[in-house]
């Protein structure tokens, strides 16, 4: 044995320590019902989502109240519907959303959102303006 | 969908559609099939000279490739032109930009769209094989085969073919109408007739806001020709491989690596900094798995560089280099697979369409893989064996999937999945086999005072922190092939483990170069380096009095990194006779630890500025044995609400929202808000952060950021009171009153006293404006509502006057003159007043201190000056040695 070969072992050995700890610390992306039982077991580390917004009912935003506190529904992919709670400001474009992922916990009642990553697929692929209001086309055409 | 299209296509084949330039789009694809070819051609000839040593051959292959050169730059032009001439016929024009975009953005649409980039990357290759053409002498042969390879498999990205329902690229010259054939089924194109669809679409969809920066124009193009780069050390290695044990490919293949080191790491800062100017988050790194994606060609291409190094002085370690310059090249693909297969999807939050390339993506991969797996084989015999097999099977897999029954499909490609997946990793390992077993140098007498020892040793730290990112960044890839519902790591577990990674690549880096090759007296290394490290001490706890960092790994940290910085530019001392271009190493070292200390001070002690404990609590929460989670209550409140003109405390100033303006012409949709700082100091500024409600985009916001030397406050805006809904006037009420006389609204609450009447004119007639006083506890303003006459037609207009901070609406809906003097006050007004809730103007802002996050800067430009040094140099050096 080489104090090379030492060296390559030893960072090999860490190599692999990095993976398996990178593994075990990774989350999952969950339903909201599973992030229910999740904390029920004293699951500590956050999970991840994906969800739609619930456009039917109110996104509660009010910053002349607390500028740091966002309501609003969610359903996930397997129909079950959460209460979310998020403590940041509203992201710009939630209301356009097709598909959001939240990261966070579920407490109490609610999911505690610590991050919202919103994907709205069409936002750089929208049909014209014009296709949407026909009539603003000048009648000359 | 299916019926759609072919109705489409039908139409497309009968109407005959009008102003539509397809002569353009025409000419641009011929370039684009003359590129693939002249490529081919390139790379058939070379290879032929190569094996021949016929000039006639070469003469041949710069032919070709001289026509490829210029025929990539006419696709360049056609498609500039394309955007220029605002022809939305094409979809990419159309998708990308639109008739307001100014022409200096318009180069940046290049890089919106996938294959603009890859035109961009096809471009600076292009490019380095010009210049490898001239300068490679000897390697041109077989280097400019695997460019000019490189080259065909780019290029084959533009094509934009269908054969068989499989596509093969994606073409910049694609007709909206084909891309987007139910945009021909709009119902106003009923009534128009489909063949003026382009009176229509006379507009783009625009280029992303975001893009729309200076940084923008000049950072993807950096990046590009960064990862360009990495293909001609790649290059050198296969042509070595293929020559057998010609060491001479080591020195150009270590100047390349150089270029695209240092190419590459700053294409890399300069995203940083973009981000960190025009995006949200605050920040200038936040191990997006694009971001990684940059990172790991970088990591291990500064790990390649090294080790070149290593090999060009010492003759060892000819196995590793060979291994990680062929890797870093593979991982350039590898993350070019990663960020345009749309794979990433929910895992970053950079937006990416699939074009559906993603298996031309991954074929090219394996074929370059497979391509070194051939060479690797030192016997013609065992080269040929390996070709056949792996072409027959791949052949055997594509006809197999053409005859296999419909319901045995899924199962086939199941199976095939797990046959690919294993071949993969077979080829791969083969390769490494074979290339220890031609390339293993020996080791045996390295000694632990070389050079080469520290410097292999730290080449491998790099990896072993690539090793994590790869891992990291590689989930949604593992998710997808073996079915696991992982999610990638938040920045906060990166940098967690990172901070450790980083620490023995910094120690190396400190105290590696006081090494010799081959031997070092220990008594000489040890006194330099307890003297750069006793220096080191002392400047870490002077820069610590101002820093005022906690927390022993970050001390630790913040030592190794001023220990690599001054143990590197002490070095030079040693280094002064030889003048500055031997410098080299030893300044892009000083300035990556520069660099790493502004990394480390200004993100561990960035202070948010707006935090605040106010707000709503939400209900605590107690675990089995009650106790009261207090940390889950004090959790990220980071923005402030801003009331106009009604300053707050935030850090040590006092902060103000002033006003704010709309934008005019091309920036008619941004608000511009004033938002004044000072403090007691004397201290004074003002920023001026915005937002855009993009009717295409949604609501985009960029940050405002006051730059000092040794901190910059950064702001943003994340919510403002225009983004309420308003609430409509109510309580309408109409009052006949005279000058003087006052009155209230509906509910009493404010007084409104008319003062006086002005005449002034109106463009076409006589404009009255009444002064009316509002007024309410503890405050009031004036409300002008104005009558227009208009001289003509003698119609009357009213145009009221509102004020939604006091809540007060006004109109004068008509006067009665009883005597013309109006200094006789016999005028009556009829006066409707309505009233709501007040509304005060706001913003949301988030306010955060960056310290001294100009290292970070200030270090990258340090490091680009020593790559500058060190490339001239080593360029100089082969001079000599040729002449």
């Amino acid at each position: 044995m080489k104090p090379l070969h030492i060296a390559l072992i030893i960072i090999a050995g860490l190599g692999v320590a990095a993976v398996v700890s990178l593994y075990g610390n990774t989350t999952k992306y969950v339903s909201f019902s599973e992030a229910q039982e999740l904390s029920q077991n004293n699951y500590s580390k956050q999970v991840h989502v994906v969800c739609q917004l619930n456009k039917s009912k109110p996104i509660n935003y009010q910053p002349e109240v607390d500028p740091n506190h966002l309501e609003f529904w969610a359903k996930d992919s397997l129909g079950n519907e959460s209460r979310v709670i998020f403590l940041q400001p509203k992201p710009q474009d939630l209301e356009r959303t097709e598909k959001i992922v939240l990261t966070g916990k579920h407490k109490g009642d609610y999911f505690h959102a610590e991050a919202i990553l919103s994907k709205c697929p069409s936002k750089y692929e929208d049909a014209p303006v014009k296709k949407e209001h026909p009539s603003e086309i000048p009648k000359s055409l | 969908m299916n019926t759609l299209l072919q109705a489409t296509s039908k139409i497309s084949d009968v109407v005959n559609f009008k102003n539509e330039w397809l002569w353009l789009g025409n000419l641009g694809q011929a370039f684009i099939i003359i590129t693939f070819l002249s490529a081919f051609a390139a790379m058939i000839f070379y290879y032929k000279h190569e094996k021949s040593g016929d000039i006639a051959f070469r003469k041949a292959a710069r032919r070709s490739y001289f026509i490829h050169a210029f025929s990539v730059i006419a696709i360049f032009s056609v498609l500039f032109a394309v955007i220029f001439f605002h022809r939305y016929e094409f979809y990419y024009a159309w998708r990308h930009s639109s008739n307001s975009l100014p022409v200096y953005y318009m180069i940046s649409c290049f890089w919106e769209g996938q294959e603009g980039s890859f035109l961009l990357w096809i471009f600076w290759n292009a490019v380095i094989g010009v210049v490898l053409m001239r300068y490679s002498r000897k390697w041109e042969s077989p280097v400019m085969a695997v460019i000019s390879f490189g080259q065909v498999a780019l290029s084959s990205m533009l094509l934009g073919l269908e054969l068989q329902g499989v596509k093969i690229g994606s073409s910049p010259f694609e007709l909206l109408r084909i891309a987007r054939p139910d945009f021909l089924n709009i119902p106003i194109l009923g009534s128009i007739g489909i063949e003026n669809y382009l009176s229509i679409f006379n507009d783009g969809n625009g280029l992303n806001k975001l893009l729309q920066n200076y940084w923008m124009v000049i950072h993807p193009p950096t990046l590009f020709l960064g990862f360009a780069l990495a293909i001609v050390p790649f290059a050198y290695s296969l042509a070595s491989l293929f020559r057998k044990d010609d060491r001479s490919w080591l020195q150009p293949a270590l100047i390349w690596s150089l270029a695209c080191v240092g190419v590459l790491g700053t294409g890399i800062i300069m995203g940083g900094f973009w981000a960190y100017e025009s995006l949200s988050f605050g920040g200038y790194w936040a191990w997006d798995p694009v971001e990684n994606a940059s990172l790991l060609p970088w990591l291990i291409m500064t790990s390649a560089a090294h080790m070149l190094l290593i090999s060009k002085n010492t003759g060892r370690h000819m196995f590793t280099s060979h291994l990680l310059v062929q890797l870093s090249f593979w991982l350039v693909l590898y993350a070019t697979f990663l960020t345009r297969s749309g794979i990433l999807g929910e895992a970053s939050v950079h937006s990416f369409t699939d074009l559906g390339l993603s298996g031309q993506l991954l074929l090219f991969l394996l074929v370059f893989i497979g391509l070194s797996a051939s060479i690797s084989f030192k016997s013609i015999n065992q080269r040929r064996i390996f070709n056949r097999i792996i072409s027959g099977v791949f052949i055997g897999a594509v006809a197999l999937s053409f005859v296999i029954p419909a319901d045995w499909y899924s199962s086939f490609q199941t199976g095939l999945k797990w046959f690919g997946i294993s071949a993969f990793f077979s080829v791969i390992v083969l390769f490494i086999i074979n290339l220890y077993r031609n390339q293993k140098t020996n080791l045996e007498d390295e000694k632990l005072s070389s050079r080469e020892f520290w410097m292999f040793l730290g080449s491998m730290f790099i990896i072993l922190s690539l090793v994590q990112i790869f891992t990291a960044t590689s989930i949604p890839v593992f998710n997808k092939l073996f079915g696991f519902r992982t999610a990638v790591p938040v920045a906060r577990d990166y940098n967690a483990i990172q901070l450790w990674m980083a620490m023995p690549i910094m120690l190396l880096m400190a105290i590696g170069q006081y090494f010799s090759y081959r031997n070092t007296n220990w008594k000489t290394w040890l006194k330099d380096a307890a003297i750069t490290g006793l220096i080191s001490i002392a400047t870490t706890v002077l820069l610590n009095f101002n820093f005022k960092i906690e927390g022993y790994h970050f001390l630790l940290f913040l030592f190794l990194a001023v220990w690599l910085a001054l143990g590197n530019i002490l070095y030079v001392w040693k280094l002064k006779k030889l003048g500055v271009l031997a410098w080299g190493a030893s300044v892009s070292h000083f300035g990556f630890g520069v660099l790493l200390v502004g990394v480390l001070v200004s993100s561990v002690n960035q202070k948010v500025l707006s935090s605040t404990q106010e707000g709503i609590q939400l209900a605590p929460e107690q675990d089995e044995k009650g106790n009261v989670d207090v940390k889950g209550m004090q959790f990220n409140r980071e923005n402030r609400i801003l009331y106009k003109n009604d300053p707050i405390k935030m850090g040590t100033y006092q902060v103000e929202y002033d006003y704010f303006e709309q934008g005019i012409n091309y920036d008619s949709l941004d608000k511009f808000f004033y938002v004044k700082f000072w403090n007691q100091t004397g201290d004074t500024f003002t920023l001026v952060p915005k937002t855009q409600n993009n009717p295409k985009m949604g609501l985009l916001a960029e940050p405002s950021t006051k730059h000092y030397i040794h901190k910059d406050v950064f702001t943003h805006i994340n919510y403002e009171s225009g983004m309420d809904k308003k609430e409509p006037f109510s309580g309408f009420k109409t009052d006949t009153v005279a000058l003087g006389q006052a009155f209230t609204t509906n509910s009493g609450k404010r007084k409104l006293t008319p003062l006086s009447i002005e005449k002034g004119a109106s463009s076409n007639g006589l404009m009255l404006r009444l002064v009316l006083l509002v007024q309410g506890i503890n405050q009031s303003d004036t409300l002008y509502p104005q009558i227009l006459i208009n001289e003509q037609t003698g119609n009357l207009e009213s145009i009221a006057d509102q004020n939604e901070g006091m809540g007060v609406y006004a109109s004068m809906l008509s006067f009665n003159i009883q005597d013309p003097d109006p200094s006789k006050q016999k005028i009556s007004f009829v006066i409707q007043s309505a009233e709501k809730e007040p509304v005060r103007d706001y913003i949301v802002l988030k306010v955060v201190e960056f310290p001294w996050i100009n290292l970070v800067w200030a270090g990258t430009i340090i490091m680009v000056f020593g790559f500058v040094f060190a490339i001239t140099n080593r360029i100089l050096l082969q001079r000599k040695v040729l002449s």
